[in-house]
């Protein structure tokens, strides 16, 4: 017990530095998450369109989603050197599986005759998407960027790797010096703000089924 | 009388790959009326109204709404001109009722203020609260989502209005009820309805033409009774056994009442010297107007009195817009040859005979 102890004095001691990787953290996730949703929701609605192109884009993102992440961070710096950039780079890469995903199933499955009703009655093809597909559709897509946003939260944890901080500088520095306080420190944190980010999320998200129920 | 044409459709065609739906289709739909499309399914009855509006973009020949060719016009715009109902289901779930019946007026940007007014307009003409106007379409019954269609239809003040097998989706006690409404509606709106069904009473209801089509052509147009007496083959199949009593459901009674029915005051002496017009009975009424009975011509007494046990009770009074079907129904289940006629304020304003359904019936079959 010992050990928690120390974590929690670790914790304490060095608040500020604590708190500065949880700032980073967060920022890369945000970020990430905007990348997600300004790349994702429009290509999920474009591959809405065409069977071809639906099977190229999925195929290709769920693809991408099975590389792991040292293999992804790994490949990355050669490219693009090591920093903020690749990592949120291959954030985004993971994040965009969910999102565009759910955009592209929520998009084909609003009923032909909504669409028609709204076209009939004189909607063109901007007002049937931002007025009659999005907002049907925005309970799934929202549901999309919660799973995405979670999980580049934990994935995020590796940015370390490649040099852009966050939370996993303290279990990375943990190991290295064998400090288990501190290792556990770090452990402690992720999982307390994983569970949290997804409890906040997730009751954002329930209200928004909510309000959008729309069985008839 | 030449009348005016909202709707002309000139050798029509509408190919999918390699057969034609709409097969060479002419067809004038005059201003005002309601024209019913009907046929089997696969008919292309539903694929012609598409056309109208461009739903459905036509292959050849020409489509003129208030005179202009449709190819000439924006689609956008021409349906926004158009009024569209279709099956409840074509009411937006994620709006409101009010954004619902203002949708028209969204998409072409009029201002807050407007929508709003129009909205509360437009509930109160199919008969809604307008406490309904903040809920959404699940929260109401299939025939209310439907008056809501025909609302939203009529936002932007359409003079066409396109339905689509409109009350395809309710049963059967609201879809009389929403036709009812509908032909009510139409006498104070006065639009050029065209409007697709597969159910023939409904079409004979609702029509004032009728046009039947079968693989994609025109086998025949006409009203209820012109179509009752086609000799086509197909015609007659597709109207079906009961035809002729189902045409005379959109003929109201005020064509065939007779009003100068001799009646008294209650209380009264009957002046014996009012020309019977051939008829036997006398219409008791009470102060206000109102039938209370009837007494038979044999019974009055020679000072013109009537004794009290000799006064009939009538049958319940009929509306002068009941249709004739519904008319000789009552007689039928009343066992009497006759009905009385009131007026909404329940006047008596004459009586309908048996008789005189039937000489209509001849007369307009021919």
């Amino acid at each position: 017990m010992e050990v928690f102890a120390d974590a929690f004095t670790y914790l304490i001691a060095r608040r500020e530095y604590v708190l500065a990787t949880l700032t980073d953290h967060f920022m890369l996730v945000i970020w990430a998450t905007f990348f997600v949703i300004l790349i994702g929701v429009p290509l999920g609605i474009i591959i809405s369109r065409t069977n071809r192109l639906q099977e190229l884009v999925l195929g290709s993102v769920g693809i991408l989603y099975t590389i792991p992440i040292l293999a992804l961070l790994g490949f990355l710096i050669p490219i693009m050197g090591i920093g903020t950039r690749p990592a949120l780079i291959a954030l985004v890469i993971y994040g965009l599986l969910p999102v565009v995903r759910n955009t592209c199933v929520g998009i084909s499955q609003v009923p032909a005759m909504t669409k028609e009703a709204a076209l009939g009655m004189g909607a063109n093809n901007l007002q049937l998407l931002f007025k009659v597909e999005i907002p049907l559709t925005f309970p799934v897509i929202f549901a999309g960027i919660r799973t995405a946003m979670v999980m580049t939260f934990s994935l995020a944890t590796y940015a370390v790797f490649i040099g852009a901080g966050g939370m996993g500088s303290i279990i990375m520095r943990g190991m290295r010096t064998y400090n288990t306080g501190m290792l556990l420190a770090g452990i402690i944190m992720v999982v307390i703000t994983t569970v949290l980010l997804d409890r906040v999320v997730g009751f954002i998200d329930n209200r928004v089924q909510k309000k959008f129920s729309l069985a008839d | 009388m030449t009348r005016e044409i909202s709707v002309e459709l000139q050798d029509v065609v509408k190919v999918y790959d390699t057969t034609k739906v709409v097969d060479g289709v002419n067809l004038s739909i005059e201003k005002g009326e309601i024209f019913v499309l009907i046929g089997p399914s696969g008919c292309g009855k539903t694929t012609t109204l598409k056309m109208i509006n461009q739903l459905i973009p036509h292959t050849s020949g020409n489509i003129l709404v208030n005179g202009m060719n449709v190819k000439e016009l924006d689609a956008v715009e021409l349906r926004r001109s158009i009024g569209y109902v279709i099956q409840y289901i074509g009411l937006l779930p994620h709006l409101t009722i009010e954004e619902n019946i203002t949708f028209v007026l969204q998409l072409i940007r009029r201002p807050k203020k407007e929508q709003k007014k129009r909205a509360h307009e437009l509930i109160e003409t199919v008969g809604l609260p307008a406490s309904y106007l903040k809920r959404h379409p699940r929260e109401l019954s299939g025939g209310q989502q439907q008056r809501i269609g025909v609302a939203r239809a009529l936002a932007g003040d359409p003079e066409i209005l396109l339905m689509d097998e409109p009350f395809g989706a309710v049963d059967p006690l609201t879809r009389e009820q929403l036709q009812n409404e509908l032909l009510r509606l139409q006498e104070t709106i006065q639009k050029t309805i065209v409007f697709v069904t597969h159910d023939i009473q409904e079409a004979f209801k609702v029509g004032n033409r009728i046009g039947i089509m079968r693989n994609g052509k025109m086998a025949s147009v006409g009203n209820a009774m012109e179509l009752v007496k086609n000799e086509d083959e197909f015609v007659r199949s597709f109207v079906g056994q009961g035809a002729i009593f189902d045409a005379l459901d959109n003929i109201p009674v005020k064509r065939v009442m007779e009003n100068d029915i001799p009646n008294v005051r209650e209380g009264e002496p009957f002046k014996l010297k009012t020309a019977m017009n051939g008829w036997e009975n006398i219409i008791v009424l009470d102060q206000n107007g109102a039938g209370v009975g009837y007494v038979s011509l044999e019974d009055v007494g020679p000072d013109g009195v009537i004794p009290a046990g000799a006064v009939r009770p009538l049958l319940p009074g009929c509306s002068p817009d009941l249709s004739i079907k519904k008319a000789v129904e009552q007689m039928l289940y009343g066992g009497r040859t006759w009905l009385p006629v009131a007026s909404p304020e329940n006047v008596f304003e004459g009586i309908v005979t048996f008789q005189a359904c039937a000489g209509l019936l001849s007369r307009e079959a021919g």
